[in-house]
């Protein structure tokens, strides 16, 4: 079976963490899923050593070095040496109001354009973030790139639904397509401001859409003005 | 006559001290046992019920007291020889224990998590109109469940001829520039079917077969379309860092190459190898 295997090259040379079963037996499955089957229990009052991650489940070793994979969930039922739980954090609702980073990626509209994007933000403090974010629409008349750097606030962060606006400036590359009109790409200034609402879904996940203006200062000293919207994916760390 | 009633007198007397000496003295019959030896040998006295008394008046059961006091320090008796310090070890308060030895810290090591798939592919990409030709591409995958994963790629190609300017003769419709084709995909996967393979009777790896779809962008023939893409791929992990790759996947985008916007179906099938860091 799996546990036949090699285990996977030794990393940095600390000890694992080890273990302790404190539950009538601790089911160790052959591969990191739930519908791996158990071959394995280590018994109450044994240990385990845990070599590494996979999403919701961890690769051990048993005392008696048989390796297998054993669920987040049957893993915070155990004990580390000291006697305290082991307590593993996949993400939670307080996690969503108090992080230090999150990304994510995003589709939309830009000026009539398709949008794809991606971001990442730094909390400030619960409320208050520093956001980048880089985005190409692409358009029937031009394409062109966003990259913009702003300011998010985030009105109650505690709840599951959480309105926010941001603030920001940033450049956009516009390359107009050929067969429309003569092809001078530009590269301009902006400035947007919007809001939004952040939905937190589950674990370290939410869903996060908002509504832009972008307001493009051109070098003929005009400026357009165009709305963006966009929803998209996120998680937080 | 008399010598066999003294051997069986004798044969008894030994046989009471052996009982005695084997502990047997708390039973009454070994009280009627009362020979010195058998005293002693209630050395019975260090029993259980002695240090239970944890009293002096306890040990004092020790001393060549007899077979009796022996047989009674199993009950309250030590105070029948330990007189006053008997009485006193009633009125003591349990001892608490209290452990000297300090609490052991655990520093949690950092468990390392290994979601993150790095890896290259390469295969055939139909570009529609422009013939089959050989692709090749990077991806990023991260597992966020053992059901879902991220997925990022870009996969670069060359388009061929069309048949009109393969009969045409000499006619080129796209420059050598505009027939580079390099796309990137943003998707997510689901794993649909996960699993195990077997090969022979020692050997089984995980595997699955998961659905992908996302969204990105084509450049191709001098323009960049928006594109969807979808498809399906078997993913088979040898070890639990290697990880190896069958997909087959649809771009979808419209372009006006022939100055007429149409969608177009590109078809790809790799075959890839990636890392789990």
């Amino acid at each position: 079976m799996c546990l036949a295997l090699a285990p996977a090259p030794a990393r940095a040379g600390r000890a694992p963490l080890q273990l302790f079963v404190t539950q009538p037996y601790l089911e160790l499955h052959t591969g990191p899923g739930r519908g791996f089957p158990v071959t394995q229990v280590v018994a109450r009052g044994e240990s385990v050593d845990v070599l590494f991650r996979r999403t919701d489940w961890f690769k051990v070793r048993t005392e008696r070095g048989i390796l297998g994979w054993a669920s987040v969930h049957d893993l915070s039922l155990t004990v580390m040496a000291d006697g305290t739980p082991f307590a593993v954090d996949t993400g939670t609702l307080s996690g969503f109001r108090t992080h230090r980073w999150e990304g994510g990626v995003f589709a939309g509209a830009y000026a009539g354009a398709t949008l794809i994007s991606a971001y990442a933000a730094m909390s400030l403090t619960d409320n208050l973030k520093v956001e980048a974010d880089l985005a190409q629409f692409l358009g029937n008349v031009s394409d062109g790139y966003l990259v913009d750097i702003g300011l998010a606030h985030v009105f109650v962060p505690q709840w599951r639904v959480s309105p926010f606006v941001t603030l920001g400036t940033g450049f956009t590359r516009t390359e107009p397509k050929a067969t429309f009109v003569q092809p001078i790409d530009r590269n301009d200034q902006l400035a947007y401001a919007g809001g939004g609402l952040r939905l937190y879904l589950t674990r370290r996940f939410f869903l996060r859409g908002e509504y832009r203006t972008d307001v493009v200062i051109t070098k003929t000293n005009s400026y357009e003005v165009n709305p963006e919207w966009r929803l998209g994916f996120a998680f937080f760390y | 006559m008399e010598t066999r009633i003294r051997i069986l007198l004798l044969s008894a007397a030994l046989g009471a001290a052996v009982l005695a000496g084997t502990g047997c003295a708390a039973h009454p019959p070994a009280r009627t046992a009362a020979a010195p030896g058998a005293g002693n040998g209630t050395g019975g006295n260090g029993s259980p019920a002695v240090t239970d008394n944890g009293s002096p008046g306890g040990t004092d059961n020790g001393s060549p007291g007899g077979a009796g006091n022996g047989g009674s320090s199993g009950t309250n008796g030590a105070g029948a020889n330990g007189g006053d310090a008997g009485g006193d070890s009633g009125d003591e308060s349990p001892v608490i224990v209290q452990p000297q030895v300090q609490r052991r810290s655990v520093t949690v090591p950092h468990i390392g998590a290994r979601d993150v798939e790095l890896g290259a592919y390469y295969g055939i990409l139909s570009i529609e109109d422009f013939g089959a030709q050989p692709v090749q591409g990077l991806k990023a995958d991260y597992h966020i469940t053992e059901d879902f994963f991220f997925e990022g790629s870009y996969g670069q190609s060359r388009a061929g001829e069309t048949s009109y300017e393969l009969l045409s003769g000499g006619v080129q419709l796209l420059s050598n520039a505009e027939r580079r084709f390099t796309y990137y995909n943003l998707s997510l996967g689901y794993n649909m079917l996960p699993g195990e393979i077997f090969i022979g009777h020692t050997v089984a790896m995980t595997s699955a077969l998961y659905m992908i779809g996302g969204i990105g962008s084509v450049d191709f023939a001098g323009e960049q379309n928006f594109t969807v893409n979808f498809g399906a791929g078997f993913r088979v992990l040898p070890t639990d860092w290697l990880s190896l790759h069958v997909d087959v996947q649809d771009l979808v985008f419209r372009d006006d190459i022939f100055s007429v916007y149409r969608l177009t179906n590109n078809l790809q099938a790799t075959v890839g190898i990636s890392v789990f860091f």
